[in-house]
């Protein structure tokens, strides 16, 4: 060691008598990680574009009276069925209605059906497969119901149920609610039920804390990241959903603009006139795209352990 | 000439925060009939240079680079095709993991008359006849009734058997086999080693073992490499190395080996250990990898990276303090 | 093996009749007088009496509950309000088409979903890996009758390629069959191409990680038989779970295309009883769906053993 010949940090060629390895060439061109706004789009891209497409749909629903609309249910057989034009920018339906206005407020039926779909299912699911979770008792009753129901097709339900009720909004989202919360309680219960088996979990019980305590601080914040990626695709599922019983007459009453109406109401002149058709179709596909994409995205992020497989 | 000449290999991999250099800049040559062992800790790049041999890698988002000459024929030039041809068939694996490696879905017959049936072109039939043979090689009993079985029906121990039958199935001139023992109960680390030491001598083929085991090497080692965050540091036949290892990490290897009837001396006897953590491979690391754990570093070692120079005749090791007449002069 | 089926289809029959419950039920837990409901806005309390006495809404619930599972286990589902047919009758009369459309999806969707999904996984992180995730994603996001309407006016009005609506019959011939239920079978498979794709590659990405393909690498074996032999066999179990659930989709897919295409079967039949308010039909078909979703999916748990020895009963 006395022996060590010591250099200076300026020094770069080997001292003579040391033999110096050859170093390596890059065999992979350098990988530069990127940071801040843009890096988070460039890592979550599907999130982005999502997330960047459903706020301004919120915002045309928003907005609609300012974005040169005109009343969407006003009537005017005297234009029926104008091709799109400068004047009705979607053309006009069989009774003169201006397409353009109809779509706008569209966004607003699909939009809140949506949200509060995937809202309210959220929290009745939640607390159902909580108790599932928690109580033996209730669990197997409970999950019995739920099998009942995941046995008959969420829009059949749907539709058996609206069959009986006059058509509404607040209807179709009942409706809805209804055939989407076997699905959010079995996720839940399934969360909890593993949950519960962590060590961390077990050494909380084993010290003594409340049942409440823990549900509050180590059940509950564990459920939300994939309750929030499933209430994603509710609200996806929920405005494909609303415009299927709508366009087959079982959903919101036909007054009301929404883009199921509006494509109902399109179908007897389809082969004739597709734009009205057509308009109400790409804004709905556009939405739920967003909605869809928002949920993948947000699903890569929250669990970076499914991100390669889904 | 030498059954298989490693020159240079890098493999590196893609990664999101950088490039990972798992192996970079390892050549080693392996004889016919001769048994080689790589050691290091996990992470060093031991396993990953065994997989570039075969070229098991995923590229991308890794990639291999340097030469890999088996009977003088580089194989990372071959054709896909020509590649699988070689594996399995000239040079087989085995695993370290007994329990995942073999295919939970189809029988122990098939998946040995699979590598058969692919390189020697028998039908279904004579390739389980061979299977049974086979079975019957590695000594699994009862061999007729276990070709039809499924991986979950056999003990680890069994299985490892089974791979061991898939790997000889075709009279590979090299067997790598990647920390063959590592997963089993010791008594059944015996039984597998003593298998493979059999086996080797009655099939003629070369072997690679990868391993931290350094017993393991003790005992059925020729010659030993010992890599450190993807370099080869130093190499040797297994005697040499064992008495008079000239890198600082060997020797820190060694010291950290527990030896029989040591243990009731008291003080003197605690198991040495290196301190510190391998360091990361993403980061291009100006000297001696080794240095930022090494007792000895100096400012020499952490500036310019050693060479590999012959310390002693058939012994190198890449140290600049390594002298060459002994250990390091301290 | 055979007392575990016994006991799993015996477990079939409280589902079932939950979810007969559930069917007979809804009328009833709905707000209101359910017959002047189904009557409608327009009608008169004679309608209102007509029908309250053709539901036998006049009994206590749990005798009329008892007196229609009677008659269903019986091949009775009850007479339409409207017109006046047995249920099964008018059942009967409509399901070939619907049948005819969800076996010819069916196949359709699971031949082409599940090689996309194994080459999306094994091109993971390319372009084709990407075209496939995007088409999975658009398959989730537009509806079933926009698709519907968009291969009509393409294929239909614009190429004059296949029929714009209708059904042939199987028994007029198998091509005149085929022809009418291409688009439709198309509009119908993309969501549920989506979901097989999606759920192939999500499976075999994780096998194709496993020890045992690395093996099976080692060995030489060709990319063909790695992922079609070794890891696809692996993937079974979870893919066919998916495949049986998404039948669920394909119900409630039917409904709709039946009504953009035009095609005469109970899908249709459902949205006429909903417009009509004819409540035993919906019952009758909703029940008989059920019934159908639940036996697939009991299939398919049955059907386990043969993909992976693993599973014993």
């Amino acid at each position: 060691m006395a022996s060590a010949t010591v250099l200076s940090p300026a020094q770069a060629a080997p001292p003579p008598g040391v033999a110096a390895a050859a170093p390596m060439p890059d065999v992979l061109p350098p990988v530069k990680p990127k940071k801040g706004f843009i890096g988070f789009i460039r890592r979550n891209p599907t999130m982005a574009i999502g997330g960047f497409l459903l706020l301004l749909m919120v915002l045309v629903a928003i907005f609609a009276p300012l974005l040169w609309t005109t009343d969407p249910t006003a009537l005017a057989p005297a234009r029926r069925t104008r091709e799109p034009s400068a004047m009705y920018w979607f053309g006009t339906d069989m009774l003169g209605r201006d397409v353009y206005s109809r779509v706008l407020y569209g966004a607003r039926v699909s939009l809140i059906v949506g949200f509060s779909v995937a809202i309210l299912s959220s929290i009745i699911g939640l607390t159902i497969g909580m108790i599932s979770g928690y109580i033996r008792l209730a669990d197997s009753i409970i999950m019995r119901i739920m099998d009942g129901l995941m046995s008959i097709p969420p829009i059949l339900l749907a539709i058996a149920l609206m069959a009986l009720t006059r058509g509404s909004v607040q209807n179709v989202i009942i409706a809805i609610t209804i055939a989407e919360i076997p699905r959010v309680s079995r996720l839940v219960r399934g969360v909890v039920l593993s949950l519960r088996e962590q060590p961390y979990v077990e050494a909380a019980v084993a010290a003594g804390t409340r049942t409440p305590m823990i549900i509050w601080r180590h059940i509950l914040p564990n459920t939300l990241a994939p309750i929030t990626v499933q209430a994603t695709y509710i609200c996806a599922a929920a405005m494909i959903t609303e415009a299927i019983l709508s366009f087959i007459g079982a959903g919101t009453p036909p007054i009301i603009p929404s883009w199921g109406n509006i494509m109902a109401e399109g179908r007897a002149l389809w082969q004739v006139k597709p734009y009205i058709v057509f308009f109400p179709a790409v804004f709905l596909s556009i939405t739920v795209l967003a909605v869809n994409l928002l949920g993948d995205g947000l699903r890569d992020a929250l669990d970076p352990r499914m991100a390669k497989r889904l | 000439m030498a059954l298989l000449e490693v020159e240079n290999l890098q493999t590196h991999f893609r990664t999101p925060d950088g490039v990972n250099r798992a192996v970079d800049g390892v050549s080693f040559h392996v004889n016919a009939g001769e048994t080689v062992a790589i050691v290091g800790e996990s992470g060093c790049g031991k396993s990953v240079t065994s997989m570039s041999i075969l070229r098991l890698i995923p590229e991308p988002p890794g990639k291999i680079a340097g030469a890999i000459r088996f009977e003088g024929r580089d194989l990372l030039k071959l054709s896909d095709r020509e590649m699988r041809d070689i594996r399995g068939n000239e040079i087989s694996m085995i695993f370290q993991e007994p329990m995942t490696s073999l295919n939970p879905v189809l029988t122990v017959g098939r998946q040995i008359g699979e590598t058969l049936r692919l390189h020697q072109g028998l039908s279904r039939q004579q390739a389980e006849e061979k299977a049974v043979e086979m079975l019957t090689l590695v000594g699994i009993p009862e061999p007729r009734r276990r070709v039809r079985e499924y991986p979950h029906q056999l003990s680890g121990g069994m299985r490892q058997r089974v791979m061991i039958a898939i790997a000889l199935a075709c009279n590979p001139k090299l067997l790598i086999a990647d920390e063959p023992t590592t997963a089993l109960d010791v008594t059944i680390q015996a039984q597998i080693l003593e298998l493979m030491r059999d086996l080797k001598h009655r099939v003629g083929a070369a072997i690679v073992l990868i391993t931290h085991d350094l017993g393991v090497v003790a005992e059925v080692a020729e010659r030993v490499i010992v890599m450190y965050a993807g370099k080869k540091v130093e190499e040797a036949a297994v005697g040499p190395l064992f008495n008079n290892p000239k890198h600082p990490y060997t020797q820190g290897l060694l010291g950290s080996m527990p030896k029989l009837g040591s243990s009731l001396h008291g003080d003197e006897t605690r198991l040495a250990e290196i301190p510190g953590l391998v360091p990361s491979l993403k980061a291009k690391i100006p000297g001696c990898v080794f240095a930022s754990r090494c007792p000895h570093a100096t400012d020499l070692c952490r500036q310019v990276a050693p060479a590999l120079e012959e310390k002693a005749p058939g012994h190198v090791a890449a140290c600049h303090y390594a002298t060459k007449e002994g250990a390091i002069a301290a | 093996m055979f007392a575990y089926v016994v006991r799993r289809v015996l477990a079939t029959i409280p589902v079932m009749a939950l979810v007969a419950l559930f069917v007979f039920s809804l009328l009833y837990i709905a707000p209101g007088d359910p017959a002047a409901v189904i009557a409608g806005d327009q009608a008169t309390p004679q309608d209102v009496e007509r029908i309250r006495a053709s539901l036998g809404l006049d009994r206590p619930y749990l005798v009329r509950f008892g007196a229609w599972v009677w008659g269903i286990l019986n091949g009775d589902m009850g007479t339409s309000i409207f017109t006046n047919l047995p249920v099964t009758t008018m059942i009967a009369q409509r399901i070939e088409p619907t049948l005819s459309l969800m076996v010819l999806t069916l196949i359709l969707a699971v031949s082409i979903a599940v090689p996309m999904g194994v080459l999306a996984a094994w091109k993971q992180g390319t372009l084709i890996d990407r075209a496939v995730m995007g088409f999975a994603v658009l398959g989730f996001s537009v509806p079933v009758f926009v698709v519907g309407y968009l291969l009509a006016y393409v294929f239909a009005l614009e190429l004059d390629w296949l029929p714009v609506q209708g059904y042939t019959a199987f028994s007029n011939g198998f091509f005149p069959w085929l022809e009418n239920l291409i688009l439709p079978s198309v509009a119908l498979g993309g969501v549920y191409i989506a979901l097989i794709a999606r759920i192939t590659r999500a499976t075999m990405l994780e096998v194709l990680q496993q020890d045992y393909i690395r093996t099976a690498r080692a060995k030489g074996a060709g990319q063909s038989s790695i992922l079609f032999l070794h890891a696809l066999k692996n993937a079974a179990v979870p893919i066919v779970t998916v495949i049986g659930i998404g039948i669920a989709l394909l119900i409630g897919g039917a409904v709709v295309t039946e009504s953009v295409f035009a095609i005469p079967g109970l899908g249709r039949l459902t949205v006429d009883a909903i417009l009509r308010r004819d409540y035993p039909v919906i019952q009758g078909v909703v029940l008989l769906f059920s019934f159908v979703y639940v036996l697939v999916n009991l299939l398919i748990d049955l059907a386990y053993t043969l993909f992976d020895p693993r599973i014993r009963y």
